[in-house]
Formats: C-alpha cells, sequence, structure tokens
C-alpha cells in the first residue's frame, strides 16, 4: 500500500463519498477446516458512506495487523501533512 | 518400497508440488505429472500410497501449524511407525516446513478468510478553494482511494473524502485499534 501527497493518484471512481460512521471490531481466528490451529488475529472494519445523492451504504473488509498498522501510519501521514 | 521413493533427493520436488496444489491452489498439479517429473522409475500403484502418505504428513503439520519441537516429536513418530519414513525423509520434510511454514500459513489463512480484504490504498491531500459539502473554503481535503476485493474477485474502488476534522476522529478510532491490539499481543 503506497501513500503519496502529490497529485497524481488516478483514482477509478471519480466521484467521492464521505465516511459518516467507521467501526471495528478485532477478531482472532481459532480453527477452520482448512487449519484446525490457527491463532492469527485480524481487524474488520466497516465503514458508512454517503455518496453525492446521501444514500448511505455498509462497506466492511478484513486487515491483517500489519495491513492495519500500516493503515493507521498512513492516517498518522495525512494527518501532518494538514 | 522402491528404493528411489526411500531416497531423499526427489523428496523435496514432491513437497513443493503438494504444497503448490494443496495450499497455494495452483492447478494441474496432477499425481502423474509428479511422478513422472520426480518419480519416474516408479510404478504408478507404488507412487500412489507414497503421495498419499507424504501428502497426510503434510497436511497434519500444517493443519496443526507446528512448532519445531512439535515438528521433531511428530517426525520422530513417523519414522518409528511402520511404513513410516525413513530418517533422510524426515530431515527433508523438516527443511522443507522451516522455510514454507510462513507462505503456506498466510495461504490457509487467506483461505478462511471470505470477506473483503484490503488491496490496496492511496490518497492525496487537495486544498480545495471551495467544497460541496462545507461552507469552508481554502480547506485542505485528503482523497483516499481504498481498493478492497473478495478473493478470486474483482476489486471495488472506494473514493474517500476527508477534511481533517474527519481525519482525527479516524486517528481516534485506529489508535483503539492498536490500543486493543497491544492488549491481546500481551502475554497471558
Amino acid at each position: 500500500m503506497e501513500g503519496f501527497s502529490e497529485l497524481r493518484m488516478d483514482t477509478k471512481s471519480k466521484v467521492t463519498s464521505q465516511l459518516v460512521d467507521f467501526q471495528w471490531k478485532l477478531g482472532m481466528a481459532v480453527s477452520s477446516d482448512s487449519c484446525r490451529s490457527h491463532k492469527y488475529p485480524y481487524v474488520t472494519v466497516m465503514l458508512k458512506v454517503a455518496d453525492h445523492s446521501g444514500q448511505v451504504t455498509n462497506k466492511s473488509f478484513e486487515m491483517t495487523i500489519p495491513q492495519c498498522q500500516d493503515f493507521y501510519r498512513q492516517f498518522k501521514e495525512i494527518a501532518a501533512v494538514f | 518400497m522402491a528404493a528411489e521413493l526411500e531416497g531423499s533427493k526427489s523428496l523435496s520436488g514432491l513437497l513443493s508440488g503438494l504444497a503448490q496444489d494443496t495450499f497455494y491452489g495452483h492447478p494441474g498439479i496432477t499425481e502423474e505429472l509428479l511422478r513422472s517429473q520426480l518419480y519416474p522409475e516408479v510404478s504408478p500403484e507404488e507412487f500412489r500410497p507414497f503421495l498419499m502418505k507424504m501428502k497426510g504428513i503434510l497436511k497434519s503439520i500444517a493443519s496443526a501449524d507446528m512448532d519445531f519441537n512439535q515438528l521433531e516429536a511428530f517426525l520422530t513418530a513417523q519414522t518409528k511407525k511402520q511404513g513410516g519414513i525413513t530418517p533422510e525423509q524426515a530431515a527433508v520434510i523438516s527443511k522443507f516446513w522451516k522455510s514454507h511454514k510462513t507462505k503456506i500459513r498466510e495461504s490457509l489463512m487467506n483461505q478462511s478468510r471470505w470477506d473483503s480484504g484490503l488491496r490496496g490504498l492511496s490518497w492525496r491531500v487537495d486544498g480545495k478553494s471551495q467544497s460541496r459539502h462545507s461552507a469552508q473554503i481554502h480547506a485542505p481535503v485528503a482523497i483516499m482511494e481504498l481498493e478492497i476485493g473478495k478473493s478470486g474477485q474483482e476489486s471495488e474502488f472506494l473514493c474517500l473524502e476527508f477534511d481533517e476534522l474527519k481525519v482525527n476522529q479516524v486517528l481516534k478510532k485506529l489508535s483503539e485499534v492498536e490500543e486493543s491490539i497491544s492488549t491481546l499481543m500481551q502475554p497471558a
């Protein structure tokens, strides 16, 4: 995942949405049918986003711990630019 | 058992092939391909039980996510079994697991993730002179693009706009996550 503050980002979707709410959950995968002993933590994020018409949708995704830490780092970088 | 099967030379290659098929999901690694490439002198009838045995051992090790002590104990037991493995083969398996453990574990993690994962993230900060969404002018705005997607499916791109207040709200949430992670990772 890269973060950069120049105007070079080529967005696939030109229309931006607003973040309405950010919820998170820290979980631990214990076991699954492919592996009886997982023991890996992961973070699930639920974003409520409002599009330009005001319609709100939920988007959720999972991150590994290193991904989540990088996610946090990116936001700190944005705050630093502000 | 054919002498070729007792040797450990081709076993490393066999384990790689098994990992490709069983864990990484690469198609086309058939029993016949493995036999003809690695054990051409061995008949299919003799090869099959050998392959099943090695597959079973590898799956047991991966499923239990064995650490090195457990691995040693497990492989030693296998060498003492009737129709088990040779000490040389145990050494090859041990070496294989030590170098592939992380990658195999990651594959297994991905196999059991059915929600979307975060595939990419990029952002920029614009200095906006006007905004549809707020009366502020000359306020910087962060545009963030999140790429999310489920295993084997195309990505969805989410483009979000954040003002300074929003960024700080998210930062606060993320610091809560960090704190939870730290608490979780602390030894019991």
